[in-house]
C-alpha cells in the first residue's frame, strides 16, 4: 500500500517543467488520488486506475499568444529584434500563463491485477498508455510484466513434452503457396 | 483488454523469452483462421468441454495482412466475402477479427487480435430491468444514494466488477478454444485433417464436415483425457 501511495497521481502544476505525469488513482474515480486499502484491494484483486495528465495547449493558440507577447516586449523595449534566449523565455512564460487558464487533459484506464493468477488486465490497447503503465507498475511493485501473446498463453496452459517438441518445430501455414506454384507452372506452359 | 503476465510465473522459460514470443506470434493468427474455418463448417455453432455449445461467427470486421499489405473487410459476414478467401490465397492471414459470441446468458461482439490474443470492443450485455408490477398504489420514493458515504467497495464499483467478471468469462472461453486449437495444431491431426480441410475450404470446395468433426473431436479429446 505504501508503494502504491508513493506512486499515486500528483496533479500537474502550471509552473512545473513537467508536461506529462502518470500515477495511480482510485478505480473508477480517476480524480480520487488519496488511496486507502479498501480502494485498492478487493478479494484477491488489486484494482487501480492508471491516470495520465498532460498539458494540451493547442499549437495555434500558443503561437498567437507568443507572437502577441513578442510584439508587446519589443514595443516595451523599443527594439526590432529578439535574441534566441529571449524568444525561448517568452515562449515558456506564455505557455505557463496559458497552463494557468486551462486544465490538463486527463486519460484514465482501469487495471486489475489478479494476485492468484499472476495476471494484470489493462483496459486499453493503445501502445503509449500500455508502455507508461508497464513502467509505473514495474517501479511500484518491482515486478516485470510480460504482455500476453500466443507463446505466454500456451505456456500458461502447460504443454506436454510431445506438444513442446511440436511447438519448437512450428511453421506458419501457407495457404497460398501451392496454388501460386501451380499458377506459375501453368503460366510457363502457356 | 490486454493482459500481461507477472514474469515470475514464466521463470522456467525465461531464456530468450523475447524470441520465443516474437517467433510464435503467427500461432494467434492461425487460431483466428481456425475459428473462422470451424464457424463456417459448423454454421456458427462451436463448443468447448467447459462451455458446451456456443455461438461464434465472424461479424463486422475482418483484417488480413501480410507484411505491409493489409485488407480490411467490413460487413455482416466478412468471412463469406469473396475477397476474404482470395486474401488467404494471396498469403495474407487474419490479424484482427470481430466475432459475434453467444454463450450461457451472454450475447456480445468482440474484436480478437491474433498476435497478442487480446480482445477489444467487448461490451457486457445490458442488465434487463425488471418490469414493475402494477399494484394500483404509487411505489414509495427511492432513497437517494449518497456518493461514497460508507458504501461497500463491491457496491460502489459494481459496474467495474461486472465488466471484469464478464471479461474473465470471455477470456476463459478464448483460452478453452485456444487449448483445443493447440491440441490440434500440435498433433498429427493438424496435417492430416485440418490443413486439407483448410485448403479445400479456402479454394471454395466442399469439406466433408462430418468426417472433419469426427477427426478433430478425436484429437481434442485425446489431449483432454
Amino acid at each position: 500500500m505504501k508503494a502504491i501511495r508513493l506512486r499515486a497521481m500528483k496533479p500537474l502544476e502550471p509552473d512545473s517543467e513537467e508536461l506529462e505525469r502518470s500515477g495511480w488513482a482510485k478505480i473508477g474515480e480517476p480524480f480520487v488520488i488519496e488511496l486507502d486499502h479498501t480502494d485498492v484491494f478487493y478479494n484477491e484483486y488489486v484494482n487501480l486506475t492508471f491516470r495520465t495528465d498532460r498539458w494540451a495547449i493547442p499549437g495555434a493558440m500558443l503561437k498567437t499568444k507568443v507572437r502577441d507577447a513578442e510584439q508587446a516586449y519589443l514595443q516595451k523595449k523599443g527594439r526590432e529584434k529578439l535574441s534566441r534566449s529571449e524568444k525561448k523565455e517568452l515562449k515558456e512564460m506564455t505557455a505557463k500563463k496559458l497552463r494557468r487558464q486551462v486544465d490538463p487533459a486527463t486519460r484514465a484506464f482501469d487495471l486489475s491485477w489478479s494476485l492468484n493468477e499472476g495476471i494484470v488486465r489493462f483496459f486499453s490497447h493503445a501502445q503509449k498508455p500500455a508502455g507508461l503503465m508497464t513502467e509505473l507498475f514495474e517501479k511500484t511493485f518491482s515486478l516485470k510484466l510480460i504482455p500476453e501473446s500466443p507463446y505466454t498463453a500456451a505456456a500458461k496452459l502447460g504443454l506436454s513434452k510431445a506438444q513442446e517438441a511440436a511447438w519448437q518445430e512450428l511453421e506458419m501455414i501457407a495457404l497460398g503457396g501451392p496454388r501460386e506454384r501451380i499458377t506459375d507452372e501453368a503460366a510457363e506452359e502457356e | 483488454m490486454s493482459t500481461s503476465v507477472i514474469e515470475s510465473s514464466l521463470d522456467a522459460v525465461r531464456t530468450n523469452l523475447a524470441d520465443r514470443i516474437e517467433l510464435r506470434r503467427f500461432v494467434g493468427r492461425e487460431l483466428l483462421l481456425w475459428i473462422w474455418l470451424e464457424s463456417e463448417l459448423f454454421e456458427g455453432t462451436l463448443g468447448t468441454k467447459e462451455h458446451g455449445e456456443l455461438g461464434l461467427w465472424l461479424e463486422g470486421r475482418l483484417q488480413l495482412d501480410e507484411g505491409k499489405e493489409a485488407t480490411m473487410i467490413k460487413g455482416t459476414a466478412p468471412g463469406l466475402h469473396r475477397e476474404a478467401k482470395e486474401s488467404l490465397l494471396r498469403g495474407k492471414m487474419p490479424e484482427r477479427a470481430q466475432f459475434h459470441l453467444n454463450f450461457g446468458d451472454h450475447d456480445c461482439t468482440l474484436v480478437l487480435r491474433g498476435e497478442t490474443l487480446a480482445f477489444a470492443g467487448l461490451t457486457p450485455p445490458k442488465k434487463e430491468k425488471e418490469e414493475p408490477v402494477d399494484t394500483g398504489v404509487a411505489p414509495p420514493p427511492r432513497p437517494k444514494r449518497k456518493a461514497n458515504a460508507a458504501m461497500p467497495a463491491e457496491i460502489e464499483h459494481e459496474g467495474f466488477f461486472d465488466r471484469m467478471h464478464f471479461a474473465r468469462d470471455v477470456e476463459a472461453l478464448i483460452t478453452a478454444l485456444y487449448r483445443d486449437f493447440l491440441a490440434l495444431r500440435l498433433s498429427p491431426a493438424w496435417d492430416a485433417t485440418v490443413v486439407p480441410a483448410l485448403e479445400t475450404w479456402v479454394a471454395g470446395g466442399a469439406v466433408d464436415v462430418d468426417r472433419y468433426r469426427a477427426d478433430r473431436d478425436r484429437a481434442v479429446k485425446r489431449k483432454l483425457s
